[in-house]
């Protein structure tokens, strides 16, 4: 007897790899989604800054356009820059 | 110098009217006048009234007495006809001679309506119609006097100082010049003068006799002489004759029909001209057509039964309105109707309403058709409302019944619940149409019922878990199984199936849509959603769908129904998911080429069905292999995520050989862990603690999995044996019950063991572990107690105060697309918010809730 695997389909969820469990402008949880949108994942992405703070994208975004000067992170005020990895 | 001209005007008016006075005796006889005399009279009513002071009173008076006279000749003719049709015959024909009369005799009188002494009470609409005809005056009154055939030396200087008489010469000329051209070739004046009077009537709206002081006597005088007298006998003649018709004898409609015209014209009353008719002639019709049917209707009953009565009543009322458009004025066709449905129909309702229950149950159509017609005739729907209650009990008790018959087979078999379902539902929506023409009202009777028999729990139920943990709520409450069976349906007729196989697309879709049909009756459609989207999720994972296109059909049609959007958006997210990991596939293979096997499913989770525990489980070495592989390319593709496997539901095709032949069987991936056990020491007995070390699987999956190995169903030959072989359920496996190989295991088809051949073991894939499925079914509970809160702050924040009644029914309304909301769940939902102050009640009106922002 011998059992060989002629195929598999694995099933995987993904989740963010955040350094905080809610979003610092929301408070809302990195795994369900910002004030504005109904379901998490693709539609409500997060993003990170070069000072590795992490936000829901809607959130920073409508933060960043609320500063009419100096963009900073509202955490560490950093100058804010988005991290392209 | 008064006294002369007032004994010269006595002369005048016995100077010349009895002279008139013949013309007038002769128009009255209708005998023939020429156009001489006719010209004649109108020559001397208008010389009399000019020179007389009183003249137009004493003609008025005059005129009244031969009338008078007249009529009561007319009378004496008409009482000295014994029988009475004859008399019938003869009052018309005197009638309608007056009645000629009555249009052409008041013409030459004009001129008596300007004087105040015989002007009757109808001032106000001769007066303006005479201002009309008074600008043009002074020239048409020459005319007049010139048609007239008269010369009169003062006429010019007298009508320029009066105008009100020259207006009253003017009209009277003028009709009597219409009347002199247009007889032109016949001899006889007055037959020309009826003619033209009789077409003017038809062709002019307004008579011009009409408001005419003359014409008001006649009539009056007619009424007060003849027809008071005899309109008894004439009604109840008539009333005979139509009673002789209703009996089906012999009889003169016309007779009917001139009565009826006499009725009518004989009033002289210009604001009500029915009054005559009405206060007479249609109280007696009506009196008569009452006493008629009130014994007919009792006698027709009692003789043929109710049934045929129905019949009898329906033709009766046609008939009868045939009848009255023949007998009766417009007007009163409503109140006879009335009056025909009050006798024939609700003098006799109950006994007709009793004969219902019977007919829905024999489907008798046609009966109740009729029925239902008869009944809508009655004011307020008594009747009607008494069927439809009588349709909605039979739905209920029939359909309940029939589910309850045939409960044996339809609680295990989704497919034969749901098309026994639907057949109920076509037979009854079959008799609504073809008994009550789809009325509204009895489609609502329809829908009513078939929520019951959708939502009845008596044959099967579900139930659901009966506390919720952390609130401390208890919540006991069975539901209907039918959303579930629905989902199941669903499932059959959209994954690869035998039912799915045999039925061609458009059957399919037919049937999904009968679903729909279906499911808008069911109260609990969260239940329905639940299942759908676990069914999805395996078809989708395991790839089973027999048609990706109608899958997504679907999707749209739920969403057309009504159901709530983010359900829709999530079921479409998943359908995303599936295509963007595909798309992610084929990256990953040219990526890394020896790993053709692989198939990678991520999945978003917050769209798929909940899967709330990881299961640890040692994988056979080879796939250990690849997840690190995924893993990195994966992270390659999307920073900042992590993959977090589901091997509950991953699973794989594996070829099995043994020493008989070389299978391929679809497997889950724990069942492949299992099997691997094996792969070192194919003839080992291995025991199940050892088996539990090598896998790493949970107690319960193991025992589960273990199960479908050794006793997986409809297969002749297990993968597995197991010592003792006499347990009967996974959770007899002791910890050194031993599982081996069946080396002689093979496929069998049609009693022959094959050498080659595919089986599937997955058999339905578990989405979850036991211990999250009755979370499962906790959670459908919890979330609808977050949905019932959720939707009463969306409500209050928009009322800011409203009162209890009015919370539920908008409450309802919100929450009815995804299940409906009981009181007590309600009730303890307002508690719990008041309790942790989202809102307080009113301190007047404990009825009254009040937003707390």
């Amino acid at each position: 007897m011998k059992v060989k695997i002629k195929s598999w389909t694995g099933v995987a969820t993904w989740r963010w790899i955040a350094n905080d469990e809610n979003c610092g402008i929301c408070r809302m949880s990195f795994e369900s989604t910002c004030p504005e949108c109904a379901l998490p994942g693709d539609d409500c992405p997060l993003v990170w800054g070069v000072c590795s703070h992490c936000f829901h994208m809607h959130c920073i975004v409508k933060w960043l356009n609320l500063q009419p000067l100096n963009k900073q992170c509202p955490m560490c005020r950093q100058s804010w820059k988005f991290n392209v990895h | 110098m008064l006294r002369a001209i007032g004994k010269r005007d006595r002369d005048i008016f016995e100077e010349v009217w009895p002279d008139k006075r013949r013309i007038v005796l002769k128009l009255l006889r209708q005998d023939t006048v020429s156009q001489r005399e006719w010209q004649d009279l109108f020559f001397g009513v208008h010389f009399v009234c000019l020179w007389d002071e009183k003249g137009a009173a004493k003609i008025y008076d005059c005129l009244q007495q031969d009338i008078v006279e007249f009529i009561v000749q007319a009378q004496s003719q008409v009482q000295a006809q014994r029988g009475e049709q004859a008399l019938l015959a003869t009052y018309i024909v005197e009638w309608r001679k007056f009645f000629t009369q009555s249009n052409y005799l008041p013409l030459p009188f004009r001129q008596l309506e300007q004087s105040p002494q015989v002007k009757p009470s109808s001032s106000g609409s001769s007066s303006s119609a005479s201002a009309t005809v008074s600008a043009s005056g002074a020239s048409t009154s020459a005319a007049a006097a010139a048609a007239a055939g008269s010369s009169c030396s003062n006429q010019a200087g007298k009508s320029g100082a009066s105008t009100s008489s020259a207006t009253g010469a003017s009209t009277s000329a003028a009709a009597a010049a219409a009347a002199a051209s247009t007889s032109a070739s016949t001899s006889s004046a007055a037959a020309a003068a009826s003619g033209s009077g009789s077409s003017s009537t038809t062709s002019t709206k307004k008579n011009p006799t009409e408001d005419s002081p003359v014409r008001k006597l006649m009539l009056d005088s007619w009424n007060k002489h003849i027809f008071h007298d005899i309109k008894h006998r004439l009604q109840e003649s008539a009333m005979k004759i139509v009673h002789a018709e209703r009996n089906g004898d012999a009889y003169d409609a016309q007779l009917v029909v001139g009565v009826r015209e006499s009725y009518v014209n004989l009033s002289s009353n210009a604001e009500d001209k029915l009054e005559i008719y009405r206060e007479n002639f249609e109280m007696a019709y009506l009196k008569a057509t009452a006493e008629f049917y009130r014994l007919k209707s009792a006698e027709q009953q009692q003789e043929n039964g109710v049934l045929a009565y129905m019949k009898y009543a329906d033709s009766k009322l046609r008939e009868e309105e045939v009848r009255a458009k023949r007998y009766l004025e417009p007007s009163s066709f409503s109140i006879l109707t009335y009056t025909l449905v009050k006798v024939l129909i609700v003098d006799h309702l109950n006994s007709i309403i009793a004969e219902c229950p019977a007919l829905i149950r024999d489907y008798e159509t046609e009966r109740l058709n009729l029925m239902f017609r008869l009944m809508d005739r009655v004011l307020h729907g008594v009747g009607v409302e008494a069927m439809m209650g009588d349709l909605q009990r039979h739905i209920m008790s029939a359909g309940l019944a029939d589910m309850l018959s045939a409960s044996e087979v339809i609680t295990q078999d989704s497919e034969k619940y749901v098309e026994r379902l639907l057949e109920l539902f076509n037979k009854f929506s079959d008799l609504v149409r073809n008994a009550f023409n789809d009325d509204p009202r009895f489609l609502t009777a329809r829908d009513i019922a078939f929520k019951t028999v959708v939502n009845d729990t008596s044959v099967f139920k579900m139930e659901l878990p009966t506390s919720i943990a952390n609130r401390g709520v208890k919540y006991t409450a069975p539901e209907s199984k039918c959303p579930e069976l629905l989902a199941n349906y669903c499932d059959m007729l959209l994954r690869r199936t035998p039912l799915s196989k045999r039925l061609i697309s458009e059957q399919i879709d037919a049937r999904l849509r009968d679903v729909l049909l279906v499911l808008k009756y069911v109260n609990n459609k969260d239940v329905f959603m639940r299942y759908h989207k676990v069914h999805l999720t395996r078809r989708l994972i395991l790839g089973t769908s027999a048609d990706s296109e109608k899958e997504e059909d679907i999707v749209e049609w739920l969403r057309e129904v009504g159901m709530p959007a983010d359900y829709v958006n999530r079921l479409a997210r998943m359908f995303q998911d599936i295509k963007v990991s595909e798309d992610l596939n084929t990256q990953f293979r040219t990526s890394i080429s020896r790993h053709d096997a692989i198939n990678i499913k991520i999945l978003n989770a917050g769209a798929w069905a909940r899967c709330s525990e990881r299961v640890s489980v040692s994988l056979p070495i080879e796939l250990e292999d690849y997840i690190p592989d995924v893993e990195e390319f994966y992270k390659k593709k999307h920073s900042g995520r992590k993959l977090q496997w589901y091997h509950h539901m991953s699973n794989g095709t594996i070829t099995f050989v043994n020493n008989f032949g070389r299978y391929d069987l679809d497997v889950t991936t724990f069942q492949m862990a299992v099997l691997f056990a094996w792969n070192q020491r194919q003839h080992d007995k291995i025991s199940y603690e050892n088996l539990r070390l090598a896998t790493e699987l949970p107690d319960p999956e193991l025992r589960r999995t273990l199960w479908s190995l050794v006793a997986f169903p409809k297969i002749k030959k297990q993968i597995l044996l197991m010592e003792p072989s006499a347990i009967s359920s996974p959770k007899d496996f002791a910890e050194n019950t031993m599982f081996y190989i069946n080396q002689e295991f093979a496929i069998v088809k049609n009693g022959k063991s094959q050498r080659r051949g595919k089986l599937n073991l997955i058999g339905r894939l578990q989405l979850s572990t036991e211990r999250s499925q009755q979370e499962d079914n906790q959670s459908i509970v919890q979330l609808r107690i977050l949905r019932t809160q959720e939707a009463i702050i969306k409500i209050m924040k928009v009322r800011k105060r409203m009162n209890n009644a009015a919370l539920q029914g908008e409450l309802i309304d919100i929450l009815k697309n995804m299940f409906l909301p009981s009181k007590k769940m309600i009730k303890e939902q307002l508690e719990w918010l008041i309790e942790h102050k989202y809102m307080r009640r009113d301190d007047d009106d404990i009825n009254m809730f009040i937003y707390v922002a």
